[in-house]
């Protein structure tokens, strides 16, 4: 029914369905094309705040820092992905950086996906003290996303 | 023609500022500021309207035809313009209006709430413009032709503190310097090692405790965003932490003013506990702001604290990257940790300060621009209206209660019109001086006893005393200008700050560094406030 998957996933419990799902879905279907994305939020500029002492070349020393971390970071959620799932291996892996939903909208047009996965979303565990996650919270709100999509999109439970 | 509808909202701006000049030049406006009580304001709007209003919309024009070049003027003057020109009207329409309104409302209110919510939650033009700017940024969001002006923010803030530099003596900023040195070293190295402990306690990876004993102990999110790389803090860590330190910040900035208000700390005392206890550098000076937006003697002090922090950050940076290179065998250049790291502001602020004391605002026998001069002079004159109040007061024995030197004071303040020496020593600059100071001496004595309830008088009379102490101290016209430009230098720096202040960023709080970091700042402001209560009695300032 789909041949072209774009997978949404961040390493979050929610995402973990959506990888679940579609990986599954490729092992029923050596054909389907599926693209791992995930998107380095552009929000971390914002994440200097009220800070007015440093320099300029502080600020972006602090920013090439969260984007080398960022990468680093995402290179082992890739690799997770990759031993969780055996047909991972047939997948494409991307990375961009932006808007969140603005990003998953323009990288399904570009790649003609047509079909968009994610996860659900899921109650946080925001002031848990055991709670980890990776890069910043944020919550993919359908009033946003919805009025972008390309393709449809499935939001698997 | 894109060119020009990308102007639009700065040239709509401009016109709005350069109408309401022209309204306020009129005098229709006159009512409605003496409702406000910013009556006394109305000559600084119609300048300050006219004056931006023409700026923005020639700006914005130059904009419109020209393509935006790498010059200085187009970097920092014509591409923020917009941003500043928007910062400046909420500036203007904070001090002018809802600052007043918040007080009129607070006022009406009080029969019924039982206390001003105005003083209560220390709503002032500052903490109503961060207010504004958070708010801002939250709901509509800063408006793109805002954007690179919203920037300057930072920039803007540091020429407030640059400016202050003028403000300080030597012995102010010697006493105020030694008493910061001890405070905020001990604080900032407490509260260091005490997230460094509880990071150890809590088996939590040295990277997050790195990041964020450097965020509760130096300066907040400045010292997270410097400290972050040197610990190789991991994306979540830095989140956590700096979401952690903004809601601890922005909690402190309202909890500070109102705390320091009921233990009746004097300026001198809040603003060392605001400037060792405070996180964030910028609520640092929000906060001392809120605690006195009239008199800016806790501004003084509080920004000393804040400055002598700011240097200990590369040290700081210094000890974290040892400590943390130690077990992952990173080495970091001395230029990198340090240099790099050193506010070059400060340097401003020094440069300012010696300008201001070898007298280059002032002459140098004044002190800080606010010196006392009791010649001969129609402008230390009391009015004639208060001369005649004295008269009347001293006919009908109300000064009867001063002591002989009070009263020879009062005596002959009625005789020469203003506070003075002796006329017959008028040739003797010195003797003259001596006597007029001592006179004013008395004079402000007469005002204490009046003020501790030891004497009566009537309400007309102290004003009149006020005044005639107010007339012989002279203010540098210089060190004025650079005051009232400070303030509305920190104003726009404070309003764009909050601006960057997302609820995205607030929200990010969470995880071990919230648990850490409220423990390690409820610790160091609670400490703080009892070793400042203990230790600053009272440093003099002017």
């Amino acid at each position: 029914m789909f041949n072209n998957v774009l997978l949404c996933t961040h390493g979050t419990d929610g995402a973990k369905k959506a990888e679940a799902f579609a990986f599954r879905k490729l092992e029923e279907d050596p054909e389907l094309k599926v693209t791992v994305l995930t998107v380095l939020d552009e929000d971390w500029r914002q994440m200097t705040g009220d800070d007015w002492l440093n320099s300029s070349k502080t600020h972006t020393t602090f920013l090439d820092h969260v984007e080398n971390q960022m990468n680093e970071e995402i290179a082992e959620e890739w690799q997770r992905i990759k031993t969780s799932y055996s047909s991972a291996e047939q997948a494409t892996f991307l990375q961009k950086t932006g808007n969140i939903a603005e990003t998953i909208t323009k990288a399904a047009t570009e790649l003609g996906c047509d079909l968009i996965v994610i996860g659900p979303w899921s109650k946080g565990k925001k002031f848990s003290i055991h709670s980890t996650h990776m890069g910043l919270r944020t919550t993919l709100r359908n009033k946003n996303l919805h009025p972008l999509l390309p393709c449809p999109l499935l939001i698997v439970p | 023609m894109s060119q020009l509808k990308e102007q639009m909202p700065t040239i709509i701006m401009g016109g709005f500022l350069l109408v309401y000049g022209l309204i306020v030049q009129s005098g229709a406006l006159e009512p409605m500021a003496k409702y406000l009580h910013t009556h006394k304001t109305l000559d600084l709007q119609v300048t300050m309207t006219l004056v931006i209003g023409c700026i923005a919309i020639l700006g914005a024009f130059v904009n419109a035809v020209r393509k935006p070049g790498n010059s200085n003027l187009d970097t920092f003057i014509l591409q923020p313009l917009g941003g500043i020109v928007l910062i400046l009207l909420m500036a203007m329409a904070i001090r002018w209006y809802a600052e007043p309104l918040m007080k009129i409302v607070s006022k009406g209110l009080e029969p019924t709430l039982g206390f001003k919510i105005y003083k209560v939650l220390n709503l002032n033009y500052v903490v109503l413009g961060i207010l504004a700017g958070v708010l801002l940024t939250n709901t509509w969001g800063i408006p793109k032709f805002a954007g690179p002006g919203v920037k300057c923010a930072r920039f803007v803030l540091k020429m407030g503190v640059i400016m202050l530099g003028a403000r300080y003596s030597f012995a102010e900023l010697a006493k105020l310097g030694g008493y910061s040195v001890f405070l905020v070293g001990f604080f900032v190295l407490g509260t260091v090692f005490l997230v460094l402990w509880l990071g150890n306690i809590f088996k939590q990876p040295k990277s997050m405790t790195g990041v964020l004993s450097a965020g509760m102990g130096v300066c907040g999110v400045s010292a997270t965003v410097a400290v972050a790389p040197v610990v190789k803090a991991k994306s979540a860590e830095m989140a956590y932490t700096i979401g952690t330190i903004l809601t601890f910040g922005i909690v402190c900035m309202f909890v500070f003013p109102t705390v320091g208000k009921l233990a009746g700390m004097s300026p001198v005392q809040f603003g060392a506990w605001a400037g060792t206890g405070i996180l964030n550098s910028a609520q640092v000076a929000a906060a001392a702001l809120a605690f006195n937006a009239v008199d800016i003697e806790t501004l003084k002090v509080a920004e000393i604290f804040n400055i002598t922090r700011v240097l200990f950050l590369p040290i700081i940076v210094l000890v974290l990257a040892t400590w943390f290179g130690k077990e992952t065998g990173q080495k970091l250049s001395f230029k990198s940790v340090v240099i790099d790291k050193f506010p070059v502001f400060i340097i401003g602020f020094l440069i300012l300060f010696f300008m201001s004391s070898i007298g280059m605002f002032s002459p140098p026998s004044h002190y800080k621009g606010k010196y006392i001069d009791v010649s001969y002079n129609d402008r230390s004159q009391v009015t004639p209206e208060e001369l005649v109040t004295l008269q009347d007061a001293m006919a009908k024995s109300e000064f009867s209660g001063l002591k002989p030197e009070q009263l020879e004071a009062v005596t002959n303040l009625i005789e020469q019109h203003q506070i003075a020496g002796n006329y017959d020593e008028r040739n003797d600059k010195k003797a003259f001086d001596h006597v007029g100071r001592a006179r004013m001496t008395q004079l402000q004595g007469t005002l204490a006893a009046a003020k501790g309830k030891e004497i009566t008088l009537s309400p007309e009379v102290k004003s009149a005393l006020k005044h005639a102490v107010k007339q012989v101290k002279k203010k540098s016209k210089t060190v004025v200008t650079l005051t009232d430009f400070m303030i509305w230098f920190f104003a726009f720096g404070l309003i764009g700050l909050g601006m960057q202040i997302t609820k995205k960023a607030i929200f990010q709080a969470g995880g071990w560094p919230i648990v850490m970091g409220v423990i390690a700042g409820i610790t160091k402001a609670a400490l703080s406030f009892f070793v400042v209560l203990w230790l600053i009695k009272d440093v003099v300032l002017n």
